[in-house]
């Protein structure tokens, strides 16, 4: 599903039209569980699962400073999951 | 450029493939078309909602033209423009799709031609046209400042 999200939504400007991805979606029906997999396909390869993690968790571990700028999101919800529990 | 990017891009944008484009990046998702519209390639402007990206402070966090021409006001563009080439002037273009939300923006170069960022693939050069009639719909809205 990862893989099939990365492919078919890339072209999409906006991150609200790639999470609105069937794939995406259905990654963030799976619930809870599936948030280790997105943490360790985050540190595997950055990419926008951040309105996933938010969706699963209503966590905001990036700083101001840091919005927007892909390798420190991922950064900050990696160190969010080893705070948790999840690496 | 690998054979493989044009291949996905004209896939993507049919038009491309009678147009002339030129792929100038390597894909990546660190910065979209408006970060990339606004000069900047190193963080990613965006307007949902949900914390984390970066959007310019009081201008509405929702994707709709009037958001996205608020936001290229701010940055001193004014509506009204058309796409040729004028001197002193620097222009973006809004595309939209048949809901009239906004898909993408696209900048002008000094040479005519226009740059953009594709989600999170590559920047192209490319003429305006060569990215309609695809998910990015057609050209909504063009906007100008002075250089």
């Amino acid at each position: 599903m990862a893989q099939t999200w990365r492919t078919e939504a890339a072209h999409r400007s906006f991150v609200t039209q790639m999470a609105m991805h069937p794939a995406y979606q259905r990654i963030i029906g799976l619930g809870p569980e599936v948030i280790p997999l997105i943490l360790k396909e985050l540190e595997r390869e950055p990419a926008h699962w951040f309105w996933a993690l938010y969706a699963l968790t209503g966590e905001d571990p990036v700083p101001s400073k840091d919005r927007g700028k892909l390798d420190k999101m991922a950064q900050a919800w990696l160190k969010w999951g080893q705070e948790h529990g999840y690496q | 450029m690998a054979i493989n990017s044009k291949t996905r891009l004209e896939a993507l944008f049919p038009q491309l493939s009678s147009s002339s484009y030129q792929i100038k990046s390597p894909a990546t998702p660190q910065y979209n078309c408006i970060a990339w519209a606004a000069e900047e390639d190193d963080r990613w402007w965006e307007p949902v909602p949900v914390p984390g990206y970066y959007w310019p402070r009081r201008i509405p966090r929702e994707v709709t033209l009037a958001s996205l021409t608020m936001l290229f006001q701010r940055l001193g563009y004014r509506p009204g423009a058309d796409e040729t080439l004028e001197a002193g002037c620097e222009k973006i273009a809004i595309y939209a799709d048949f809901s009239g939300a906004p898909t993408h923006v696209a900048r002008q170069l000094a040479n005519g031609k226009w740059t953009s960022k594709i989600g999170t693939l590559e920047d192209i050069e490319h003429d305006l046209e060569g990215l309609t009639l695809s998910d990015y719909g057609t050209v909504a809205q063009i906007m100008k400042r002075s250089a």
